[in-house]
C-alpha cells in the first residue's frame, strides 16, 4: 500500500494529494522572493485538515511509520517561515480543532484545542465572566497553539506579559501516536519552537476577569519620552496594555484610510486600563509631566478599536518590509535615533507593545511592492532594525524558519540547549517540523544552514540596500 | 473595526491593474477566512478561504495557474455576502474580485454553473429567472392596492417578491395605499433587476435586462424607486447607476429599500404605531441590505417605533451579521450548503430566545421558511414590516 493509500484509508476527506491545495499551504504571511522560496521544498505533497486529537495521532502515527516531514499550522499569520515546510511532506492544519474544551471560572482557566481563534475565545469566555489576559494584534484569525508555538507578545502584555507565561499545561502527540502532558519547565521547550518536537493538541491557558477596558490616547514628543513615560508608568499607571506609534506609521495609516494623521510628529502612546483603572486626570499628569499632551477619548476609542487593524498600511504599499525586535526602554531612544539615521531615504513606521519589565517589542515598517524589480535587493533592508537594535540591547522578536540560525540567542542558551536534547529524544530523525531549529539546509549543501545564509547575506547587502529606496514611499 | 463605508465602485469600473494591484495588497491575516459562511463546506482546506482565493488570483494574473474546473467551483461557492470584505485589514473590494473573476469565467466559456446556466435562459425567455409568465407578476396585489399610471414613487417589486415571497411587498404597499401616498407599478412590464446574472458574472444577459429597466424606468417618470428585496435595492442601488452611464441611458432616481421609506415616514409622523405588539424578536440584517447599502440603524429604529417589541440581537449582528445562505448563486447551485448555512443561523436566532425571527429581504425569508420547516423549530419568522402594520392598524 502506498502512503497515499494509506493515509486515506485513515483519515479519509480529511487528507488531500490535490495539488491545487498543496499550494495554498507553500506560503505564510511573509512576501518571500521566489529565489530564496526555491531553496526549500515548501510544497507538502499532503495536507491533513485534523478534526481531533486521533486525527492528529493517525497523521503522526503514519508520518513516523513512513519518514515523511511533518509540519504543523495553525493560521499561518506568522511571516517567519514556521508553519511554511523546508522538506515538504505533510502539512497538519490544526485550525479546525478550534473547541473550548473546558472552563474552569473558579480558577480562571480554560481549556482549549489549538486550533481556536484569540477573538472568539475571548466571545466564548464572557459568559463565564473571563477573558483572554493577552492576545495578538492578529486575534481575529490567529489561533492560540499556534501562537504559543511561535512566541510573542501583544495586547495585555504590559500586565500579563507573554503568551508563555499564560500558558499552564499542554498536550503534545508525538511521532509514536502518543499524547503527554507537560507544564512549567519541561513545556518551555514547546514555546518558540514551530511544533519541531510535536504537536500541541491542547492547551490549558489562565484567564482574567472579564471587564470593561477603558482607553487612553496621548502624544508625546519624543522617543526618550516614551521611554521615560512608558518606565513610570508601569508602576504608577498599572496599565493592561500600551502600544506605540511613531507619526511616520501614523501618516501610512491616514493615507490608507484617507483621513488626516492623528499626530504630525512624535509618537502615538494607546494605554488601556481593566475597568476604570487610573482616571484621566491622573493619566494626563503623568503625561504633562512628561512632556506629552492627552488626546481626546473619541481618539482614544478609535485608537482601541483599530487594534487589530495594523496592516492596513499595506493598502498604500502594495507590500511591506517588516523589522522585528525586542528592546529594554532604555535603548529605545538610541535605537530609534540610529535607524532613522540608518535609514534616512526611506520613511518608516513604527509600531510598539510594551512589555511588563520595562521592555518594547517593535515593529518597523518600510513600505515597498514585493513585485518590483529591486524588491528582492531592497528586502534586506529588515534587518536593518535588527541590527540596530542589538547594539541597544534588543534582540529578534522570534525565530521561526527564517532566523532559526538565532534560535540560541532568541530561546537563551539553556532553553536551546533542552529543545535540542528534546529534539534528540522525541524527534531523532528530524521529521517534526525540520528546519526550525537551526534552519533547513541548502539543496545541495545540506550542511549550510539557509537561515544563516540569509543573516550572512542580508547583513552584507543591508548597507547597499540602505540606499535604495522604493520611489513610490521614500523620504523626500 | 471594519472597512465597510469604504466607497467601493463596482466591478467593471476596475481595471485590471486595479484588480492585480488590489490582489497585491493582501496581508494574508485570515481575517477573512475566519468570517466566510462557506469556508467550512471545503472540508477544512485553506484553499476554500478568501485568503486562498486571493492568493489565487495573484497566480492567476501573474500568470502562474489556470481556471480549472475545480477553482471555478471554488470561486462559485461565495455567496457575496461581503463579510470578508467588511473585515478585510486592507480594504480589497473582495466582492467585487469575486464578481470580476466570475465574468471572465462566463467569457472564457468554463462557467456559470449549471443551475446559473439555467437561470440565464429563463431571465432570457421570461424577464425572470424563475420561468413565470409576466401575467403573474402583478398577481400578488391585494384588492385595496391602487397603483396610479404616472407618480414619483415606484414600486418596484423583484422577482422573489413578485413570483414567490409576497408577503413583504404586499404589506410594504398595504402601508403606503393606507397612508394615501400615490405610487405606481409597472406590473407585467418589469423585467429581474438582473442581480442574480451579474453576481454569476453573467453580464451579456444582465445588460439586456438592465437595458429594459432602464427604459421603463425612464417611460414611468417616477423620481424614487423602492422594492422590498435586498438584492434588487442593492443592485438598482450600486450596479444601475455604472449600467445607465454604460449604456448611454439616463437613470435620475432615488433607489430606496422599503425600510428607508418606513423611516422616512416615522419621522415625518405619518406612520404612528400605536398598537402593542408583545413579542421578544432577534432581528436578521440581510447581506445586501446591511453591509451593502449600510442599513443597519434603519429596521432598528422602526423595531424601536413599535410598542412591546423588545429587541435581542444575535452575537452576529449588523456589520457582522452572518449570511441567510443563498446570495451569489450559492441556493441555486449548491441548496445543501445554502440550507445548512440558513439553519446556523435560525439556530442562532433560537438561541437568543427570541419568539421570532425578523428579517427584511425576501430572499432570506424565504431561505429562513424552509430551515425553520427543516429543524421543526418553534420560532415564528416575520418580515418587519408585517409586525409594523400590525402595529398601526387599530
Amino acid at each position: 500500500m502506498t502512503y497515499q493509500e494509506e493515509y486515506a484509508q485513515a483519515l479519509g476527506e480529511r487528507v488531500t494529494f490535490d495539488p491545487q491545495i498543496l499550494r495554498s499551504y507553500d506560503h505564510d504571511l511573509g512576501e518571500m522572493p521566489g529565489v530564496l522560496m526555491a531553496l526549500i521544498k515548501h510544497r507538502p505533497s499532503v495536507v491533513v485538515a485534523a478534526r481531533s486529537v486521533g486525527d492528529v495521532q493517525q497523521a503522526l502515527l503514519l508520518a513516523g511509520k513512513r519518514g515523511i516531514p511533518v509540519t504543523p499550522r495553525g493560521q499561518a499569520t506568522s511571516g517567519y517561515g514556521g508553519a511554511i515546510p523546508s522538506k515538504g511532506g505533510l502539512v497538519l492544519d490544526l485550525s479546525n480543532m478550534n473547541s473550548v474544551l473546558s472552563v474552569d471560572a473558579a480558577n480562571a482557566t480554560v481549556d482549549v484545542e489549538p486550533g481556536v481563534v484569540w477573538e472568539q475565545l475571548s466571545k466564548d469566555l464572557a459568559p463565564h465572566g473571563l477573558d483572554n489576559r493577552v492576545c495578538p494584534t492578529s486575534a481575529p484569525s490567529s489561533t492560540v497553539g499556534g501562537w504559543f508555538a511561535m512566541g510573542g507578545v501583544g495586547i495585555g502584555s504590559l500586565r500579563y506579559a507573554s503568551i508563555r507565561d499564560n500558558v499552564l499545561e499542554i498536550d503534545v502527540a508525538g511521532l509514536d501516536g502518543a499524547v503527554t502532558t507537560y507544564s512549567g519547565q519541561d513545556m518551555d521547550v514547546f514555546h518558540q519552537t514551530c511544533g519541531s518536537l510535536g504537536v500541541i493538541t491542547r492547551l490549558r491557558l489562565a484567564c482574567r476577569a472579564a471587564e470593561h477596558l477603558t482607553p487612553y490616547a496621548l502624544w508625546l514628543p519624543t522617543a526618550a519620552k516614551v521611554a521615560s513615560f512608558l518606565t513610570e508608568a508601569e508602576t504608577v499607571l498599572e496599565p493592561y496594555s500600551a502600544s506605540v506609534q511613531s507619526s511616520g506609521y501614523c501618516a501610512m495609516r491616514a493615507e490608507a484610510d484617507g483621513h488626516p494623521p492623528v499626530i504630525e510628529g512624535g509618537f502615538l502612546v494607546s494605554l488601556a486600563f481593566l475597568g476604570a483603572g487610573a482616571t484621566r486626570d491622573e493619566v494626563s499628569r503623568l503625561t504633562l509631566a512628561h512632556g506629552g499632551k492627552l488626546l481626546l477619548e473619541m481618539e482614544a476609542e478609535t485608537e482601541w478599536a483599530d487594534r487589530f487593524y495594523p496592516m492596513r498600511i499595506k493598502k498604500v504599499g502594495p507590500s511591506a518590509l517588516v523589522g522585528e525586535f525586542y528592546i529594554p526602554l532604555e535603548g529605545f531612544s538610541a535605537c530609534w535615533r540610529e535607524l532613522t539615521a540608518t535609514l534616512p531615504k526611506d520613511k518608516l513606521g513604527l509600531e510598539a507593545f510594551a512589555v511588563k519589565g520595562g521592555r518594547l517589542a517593535v515593529l518597523v515598517y518600510i513600505l515597498d511592492d514585493a513585485g518590483a524589480l529591486l524588491y528582492p535587493l531592497r528586502m534586506a533592508k529588515a534587518m536593518i532594525p535588527l541590527h540596530v537594535a542589538a547594539r541597544h540591547g534588543g534582540k529578534a522578536y522570534a525565530s521561526g524558519m527564517w532566523f532559526a540560525a538565532m534560535a540560541e540567542k532568541i530561546f537563551g542558551p539553556g532553553k536551546f540547549a533542552r529543545a535540542k536534547r528534546q529534539k534528540q529524544k522525541l524527534d531523532p530523525r528530524g521529521l517534526m517540523n525540520p528546519g526550525k531549529l537551526k534552519g533547513p539546509g541548502l539543496p545541495f549543501l545540506p550542511f549550510v544552514s539557509l537561515s544563516r545564509l540569509i543573516l550572512f547575506g542580508t547583513a552584507l547587502i543591508a548597507p547597499v540596500a540602505a540606499r535604495i529606496s522604493y520611489s513610490r514611499h521614500n523620504a523626500s | 473595526m471594519s472597512t465597510s463605508g469604504h466607497a467601493l465602485r463596482q466591478p467593471e469600473e476596475y481595471t485590471m491593474k486595479e484588480l492585480t494591484n488590489a490582489v497585491d495588497t493582501c496581508a494574508r491575516c485570515g481575517f477573512c477566512k475566519v468570517s466566510c459562511p462557506t469556508y467550512p463546506f471545503g472540508g477544512g482546506f485553506e484553499t476554500f478561504s478568501p485568503r486562498a482565493k486571493v492568493y489565487f488570483l495573484k497566480d492567476y494574473y501573474e500568470g502562474r495557474a489556470e481556471l480549472t474546473p475545480e477553482w471555478v467551483d471554488r470561486l462559485y461557492r461565495c455567496t457575496t455576502c461581503e463579510r470578508c470584505q467588511s473585515v478585510c485589514q486592507t480594504a480589497i473590494p473582495l466582492v467585487h474580485l469575486w464578481e470580476g473573476i466570475r465574468s471572465e469565467i462566463v467569457q472564457k466559456g468554463l462557467g456559470p454553473m449549471p443551475a446559473h446556466k439555467k437561470l440565464r435562459a429563463l431571465a432570457e425567455e421570461f424577464g425572470n429567472p424563475y420561468g413565470e409568465p409576466a401575467t403573474k407578476q402583478s398577481q400578488w396585489m391585494l384588492p385595496e392596492h391602487k397603483p396610479v399610471d404616472s407618480a414619483e414613487l415606484l414600486i418596484f417589486g423583484g422577482c422573489t417578491a413578485s413570483y414567490r415571497m409576497p408577503p413583504m411587498l404586499q404589506t410594504g404597499v398595504t402601508i403606503l395605499t393606507r397612508l394615501g401616498i400615490p405610487y405606481a407599478y409597472a406590473g407585467g412590464r418589469e423585467q429581474c433587476c438582473a442581480s442574480p446574472l451579474l453576481r454569476t458574472g453573467q453580464l451579456e444577459t444582465a445588460e439586456g435586462l438592465i437595458a429594459r429597466n432602464l427604459d421603463l424606468f425612464a417611460s414611468t417618470g417616477a423620481r424614487q424607486i423602492v422594492t422590498p428585496c435586498g438584492g434588487c435595492s442593492k443592485t438598482l442601488k450600486h450596479d444601475y447607476p455604472v449600467w445607465a452611464k454604460k449604456l448611454g441611458k439616463s437613470f435620475d432616481v432615488e433607489v430606496l429599500h422599503f425600510s428607508e421609506v418606513y423611516v422616512r415616514l416615522i419621522r415625518e409622523g405619518r406612520i404612528k404605531p400605536v398598537k402593542r405588539v408583545e413579542k421578544t424578536v432577534t432581528f436578521h440584517d440581510p447581506c445586501h441590505v446591511g453591509r451593502s447599502q449600510g442599513l443597519f440603524g434603519e429596521p432598528r429604529e422602526i423595531l424601536a417605533a413599535i410598542p412591546g417589541v423588545r429587541l435581542v440581537e444575535m452575537p452576529n449582528s449588523r456589520e457582522q451579521s452572518r449570511c441567510c445562505g443563498a446570495g451569489g448563486g450559492v441556493k441555486a447551485n449548491y441548496p445543501q450548503m445554502a440550507a445548512e448555512i440558513a439553519r446556523d443561523r435560525v439556530n442562532e436566532a433560537i438561541a437568543t430566545g427570541a419568539d421570532m425571527l425578523v428579517t427584511m429581504c425576501p430572499f432570506c425569508q424565504g431561505s429562513f421558511a424552509q430551515a425553520i420547516k427543516e429543524l421543526g423549530a418553534s420560532i415564528e419568522l416575520s418580515g418587519l414590516e408585517a409586525l409594523l402594520l400590525e402595529s398601526v392598524t387599530p
